[in-house]
């Protein structure tokens, strides 16, 4: 669905993209992950047609995104990171405007409004002004809008900034139907959690550079040492899970308490399956074994010096 | 119908200033006539045996020039802010990733500028009425007042739209667009009268009526010459340095149109 290779689009500064190669099945959900200036916007905006890339090539479903714009504006949906709105128009009004701009023909512009109303959750709000919607509503009404055309590819740039637990909650149950429908989603983001549980690959980007994806070695001049992943455990109060944890080689105590231990492993499974069985054969009464986000220790471990 | 002007025309006539200025432009409509009517009649020129029609012609000109006066200063700011406030509310990406052509972009505001200038000058035409109601004008003279007055509203009109899809800030676009009026509407003046204060300091006694058209070319920018050749035209005098203002000011509009065309398309390197 995307294939991108060689991208350059470098901004005075020396920000943008360098030789960025990235290639998108269909029906896949990618995550988008780096730091802020990494060149993430830089890519989603190339993508939707925004933004002349100095060169590489950039295609949607085989169309050249500089040569080929306007096919390739009607299977792609993008959603900027801050939503625009016309705050003086109805709800429905502003989809009735964008269903027109994408020229679906005034017989069926009702009912696709409607429908894409009532799939949103906006048909309560639908004549009421854009001006009173809260952030998450006019997220919600923006990938409204940027769904009226039923776009094969979606593009969303950090569309969960400034939305609230619940918002986010409901925007990521919308790109998992979404997904399930067979979009294709290119969304970045910097909530590595929400990332986590809806992507089925994340990319790794970083001074416009990608630096490989989950799953992935990442890409750099020296290899880096295998990821470590950090645990939660949680037990029934004892005395010994911090000393039997410290007696194995390849484990770092992060914290403990009298029921909880939080663990740095290295060395995948295995080594997690040692400290488990060392517990259990010390008596502990293991309640939960929970690992923390291995997105977030990848992440921390390719940018935290960033 | 091209939903930009559908949008335009919508939101436009829900702003205040949809209704605002349309009643500040028929008070100051009425104020000329009322200032116009009295300058011609007073009591020294009614004692000197005063005809109707040139009471009729006096106001129906001083109107025809304070009317285009207050659209040169109105329409900046409606064109010059139109794609700007797009960018300024972050919703000039969601237009250009549509199927939305550049140029369907520039028809819809384009048109919404000019409709709601043509609003105006509709609600001015009782007002010019009053004069043709005094004799020494006719239908034609008002007609093409009312063509030439669009035809130069439309070229500022398209000049400001450059200046919008060229700057991201309304403030600057309208700004560049005012100093552009000026310079058509001033600078020009001052440009030939200095040109023809230096030819006639080195041609002396030569009649003014063989002017060097070279020298008449500043005048061809300036709004308010080409109105008078308006007049001109209506009254069957001359019909010439009409069409030449026209010529200019139809090149002026098509090269900003191609222009901004070309602005809109690129905008996105803004966003």
């Amino acid at each position: 669905m995307i294939h991108v290779a060689g991208l350059q689009k470098l901004y005075s500064g020396g920000r943008g993209l360098r030789s960025f190669d990235l290639d998108v099945a269909q029906g896949e959900l990618i995550g988008l992950v780096g730091p802020n200036g990494a060149g993430k916007t830089t890519l989603i905006k190339i993508l939707a047609t925004l933004l002349t890339p100095d060169r590489g090539v950039a295609q949607v479903k085989g169309l050249d995104v500089i040569l080929e714009k306007r096919p390739v504006r009607k299977i792609v949906g993008h959603m900027p990171d801050v939503p625009g709105v016309y705050q003086d128009m109805k709800v429905r009004e502003f989809l009735l405007f964008f269903a027109a701009a994408f020229h679906i023909p005034s017989a069926t512009r009702h009912k696709v409004v409607g429908d894409i109303l009532q799939w949103s959750g906006l048909e309560d709000r639908a004549d009421g002004d854009v001006e009173h919607l809260s952030l998450g509503w006019k997220q919600r009404l923006v990938l409204a809008k940027t769904l009226l055309h039923s776009p094969a590819l979606l593009l969303l740039d950090e569309p969960a900034t400034g939305l609230d637990p619940l918002a986010r909650l409901e925007l990521r149950r919308q790109l998992k139907e979404l997904h399930h429908r067979g979009v294709t989603i290119l969304i970045s983001s910097h909530i590595l959690s929400d990332l986590e549980d809806i992507c089925t690959r994340i990319v790794f980007i970083a001074d416009g550079q990608n630096m490989g994806q989950t799953g992935q070695a990442a890409v750099s001049d020296a290899p880096p040492p295998p990821a470590p992943v950090i645990y939660e455990i949680e037990f029934l109060p004892s005395t010994q899970a911090q000393e039997i944890a410290e007696g194995i080689v390849g484990m770092q105590v992060l914290a403990a308490s009298e029921a909880m231990l939080r663990l740095s492993v290295t060395g995948g499974r295995e080594q997690t399956a040692k400290i488990v069985s060392a517990l259990a054969a010390a008596g502990v009464g293991i309640t939960r074994v929970q690992p923390v986000s291995e997105l977030e220790s990848q992440y921390q471990q390719l940018f935290g010096g960033k | 119908m091209n939903p930009m002007v559908r949008k335009e025309l919508n939101l436009r006539m829900r702003e205040r200033r949809g209704w605002i200025l349309p009643t500040l432009y028929l008070i100051a409509m009425g104020a000329t006539v009322v200032f116009a009517y009295y300058i011609v009649t007073s009591e020294r020129t009614a004692r000197e045996g005063l005809q109707g029609a040139t009471v009729g012609a006096t106001t129906f000109l001083t109107l025809s020039y304070a009317q285009l006066t207050l659209l040169l200063l109105l329409v900046p700011v409606f064109s010059a802010g139109s794609l700007t406030i797009e960018k300024e509310q972050r919703t000039l990406a969601a237009l250009i990733t549509s199927l939305l052509r550049p140029r369907e972009i520039w028809f819809g505001k384009l048109s919404a500028s000019l409709l709601f200038v043509g609003l105006l000058l509709c609600t001015g035409l009782p007002i010019m009425a009053l004069a043709l109601s005094l004799g020494g004008v006719g239908l034609v003279e008002l007609l093409f007042t009312v063509l030439t007055t669009l035809l130069i509203i439309a070229t500022i009109s398209a000049l400001g739209l450059y200046c919008s899809a060229t700057f991201r800030r309304s403030v600057h676009s309208t700004a560049v667009s005012y100093a552009a009026v000026i310079l058509l509407s001033v600078i020009t003046l001052i440009v030939f009268l200095l040109l023809y204060s230096h030819w006639n300091s080195t041609h002396p006694g030569v009649p003014e009526s063989q002017i060097p058209r070279v020298l008449r070319i500043p005048l061809y920018l300036n709004p308010y010459y080409f109105l008078t050749m308006g007049f001109g035209v209506a009254a069957n005098i001359s019909r010439g340095e009409w069409l030449i203002c026209l010529a200019v000011y139809a090149t002026i509009a098509v090269s900003f149109m191609a222009l901004t065309w070309r602005a809109i398309d690129h905008s996105g390197e803004q966003l």
